[in-house]
């Protein structure tokens, strides 16, 4: 292989690999946003997520329960938001924040208890490779998307799942219903609650097992605050992704390149400060919301709760 | 009575948080007393400890009004840690530069080029929303992670001081020093400034015509807007006020107690201060009271960390579960009536 090609190929399989928190994370807020659920707990989430998958894997010394616990730890936290907000109609940006410091002051606080102060960080080995046969020969494409860990895989075949889901099913098409008009839904018989209920805990699982992926593919250990924004940035992904599942999977994909590209160029370059580059993520995510919100279609009821018993929307 | 109702479910609150968060310390074998009693009186058994809570109460009531004052018009400014440390950067870099200039002239400087600067910070998010209709929550929060890297710049950069350890810019000029108000344990004079502010935020949004159009546009901006009053604007304009005020306290650890850009000297003030304002409920006149009550388990939180080695950790989830808890309070409310 060429020097050139080496370097497409090991650009290209990077982004894929860091696409995958991105991918989770956002398609998760997708989904509660879907049916009118709009979580700002994200990076908390993700943050517990990653703590616990830790924790749990470097117990038990599997990477599967750890992701397993990560989820629950998630769901655990959408189903509160569900509760909160649906149920008992509480302010859903309040909320949200509020589960964002739980979650991220529980984060740094577990591991604190759980391994205590050590000298050298606790490791769990990182997810292997596993390469698909045959498809894995293929030139540049094959190292990219077919040598891969599971996570990558997941993350892909999740977002067809959810395209799948929501707009070719008839579950799909109550669930977007209830986002973009609850009381009609309601009127034809659609559970408004359970709906909100359902995409919220799911997506909080998504967060958990995003947040799971850092220690388990990047680091092999917890650090705190180890999420760095990307919990946030995967919100802004969801307006880039207009809220639908396929274009959530390339907008990822986008930001994963931005991330690998500034990692890279803090290593490579002297010419730039490294912290303009350290920067570059969140700059590119501002620029490229001038360009989306308020073109980008959004759920009508998106961050608004569902009083049956009110007269207007 | 109408008193005593008000903060009956406050103290509820606080009371659940804490019954909570005992049975957490017991479960991890510490001693819930022990730990409470130092979480509450470290504040009030020495000078040290209670000077300790004003210079806490100082920048936290600031960030705090972040984030209520554009709350009172509807917005969520999610920002006041890198208004903050913005804030930081221009009160230092004009301490740097006028470093042989008066006092009389050099500290006024650094305090108002550190408010301008956070409001600078905060007009970004305000003119993305205004012109792109851009969330302000996650145009705020991008914006912290940027001036991570600002401040990071500015303090390994050419006014680096080369004997720190830790990226720091050298000293300001002693012009630009807040005058003492006790000397030993040190206080400084920014907690009048930081009185001030409170007053007249308070008085600004609920006896004057401009603060009046910014509490009705958050309270029904359609209304507001049928009536005349040009709603985006005054999104604006709270936002950038609100960032004024975390710029401020940015300007005021600088001049006030580091003398200098030193990273991390936001510590969790901006986290808390939203924690502040929204368990203020979003009332301006609420934050200096709730601010001091933080403060004091601030305060405690560290002296609990070393004493009875609980992490200090526990400080954080506490204060989110008493805000849990006082939002609780407001639905209970809602179902008596």
């Amino acid at each position: 292989m060429s020097g050139i090609e080496s370097t497409i190929t090991d650009f290209l399989k990077l982004t894929f690999l860091s696409m995958v928190p991105f991918v989770l994370a956002s398609q998760g807020t997708m989904l509660g946003g879907r049916t009118g659920v709009f979580s700002v707990a994200q990076e908390g989430i993700m943050l517990i997520g990653a703590a616990v998958g830790f924790l749990v894997s470097y117990i038990t010394g599997s990477n599967l329960v750890g992701a397993l616990a990560a989820m629950l730890v998630g769901g655990l936290f959408g189903l509160i938001l569900a509760y909160f907000t649906t149920t008992l109609k509480m302010d859903q940006f309040v909320v949200g924040l509020a589960l964002f410091f739980i979650g991220t002051g529980l984060s740094s606080l577990l591991p604190k208890i759980v391994i205590g102060v050590t000298l050298t960080p606790p490791l769990v080995p990182t997810l292997p490779e596993i390469p698909i046969p045959l498809l894995s020969r293929i030139p540049i494409l094959g190292p990219v998307l077919f040598k891969q860990n599971i996570l990558v895989y997941f993350s892909i075949l999740i977002s067809i799942a959810l395209w799948y889901a929501l707009y070719r099913t008839n579950l799909g098409l109550s669930m977007r219903s209830v986002g973009e008009n609850p009381k009609a839904a309601d009127a034809l018989g659609i559970n408004v609650v359970s709906n909100r209920y359902i995409t919220t805990i799911i997506g909080g699982m998504l967060m958990g097992l995003a947040g799971a992926y850092l220690p388990m593919v990047y680091t092999g250990t917890f650090t705190d605050l180890m999420t760095k924004g990307r919990g946030w940035i995967a919100i802004a992904l969801t307006f880039f992704g207009a809220w639908s599942p396929l274009p959530i999977l390339f907008g990822s994909l986008f930001f994963a390149a931005i991330e690998v590209l500034s990692f890279r160029f803090q290593v490579g370059s002297s010419i730039i400060p490294y912290q303009f580059l350290t920067m570059l993520p969140y700059i590119a995510t501002i620029v490229v919301m001038i360009f989306t919100f308020g073109k980008s279609r959004v759920p009508s009821f998106l961050g608004q709760n569902y009083d049956r018993e009110r007269r207007t929307l | 009575m109408t008193q005593v109702k008000k903060i009956f479910p406050y103290l509820v609150s606080v009371l659940a948080a804490f019954l909570v968060v005992g049975i957490l310390l017991w479960v991890l074998k510490f001693n819930p007393l022990k730990a409470f009693e130092t979480l509450l009186f470290t504040s009030f058994r020495t000078p040290n400890g209670f000077i300790q809570t004003l210079l806490k109460w100082i920048p936290l009531t600031l960030c705090a009004l972040a984030l209520t004052v554009p709350m009172s018009a509807g917005k969520f400014n999610i920002g006041a840690e890198g208004q903050m440390l913005v804030g930081a950067i221009g009160a230092a870099a004009v301490g740097i530069i006028g470093k042989d200039l008066p006092i009389g002239l050099l500290l006024p400087l650094v305090i108002l080029a550190g408010t301008a600067a956070g409001a600078l910070w905060g007009l970004v998010a305000a003119w993305l929303l205004y012109q792109f209709n851009i969330n302000e929550i996650l145009s705020t929060v991008l914006l912290n992670f940027i001036s991570f890297s600002l401040v990071d710049f500015v303090a390994t950069g050419p006014w680096r001081d080369p004997a720190a350890g830790h990226p720091t810019t050298v000293a300001i000029g002693e012009g630009g020093f807040l005058p003492m108000l006790v000397k030993n344990p040190p206080l400084h004079s920014g907690i009048i400034i930081a009185i001030i502010v409170a007053i007249a935020v308070y008085y600004f949004t609920s006896k004057t015509t401009a603060g009046y159009e910014l509490v009705v546009t958050g309270a029904n901006p359609r209304a507001s807007k049928v009536h005349g009053i040009d709603v985006r604007k005054m999104f604006l304009f709270s936002l950038v006020l609100g960032a004024a005020c975390a710029g401020l306290a940015g300007a005021i650890e600088v001049s006030g107690v580091h003398h200098r850009l030193i990273e991390g000297l936001h510590s969790n003030f901006a986290t808390l201060g939203i924690i502040i304002g929204l368990m203020a409920r979003g009332k301006n006149s609420a934050v200096p009271v709730v601010a001091f009550f933080i403060s004091i388990l601030e305060v405690g939180g560290s002296a609990m960390q070393r004493t009875v080695m609980v992490p200090v950790q526990i400080v954080l989830i506490a204060e989110a579960l008493i805000l849990i808890f006082i939002l609780l309070s407001d639905i209970i409310k809602r179902r008596q009536k």
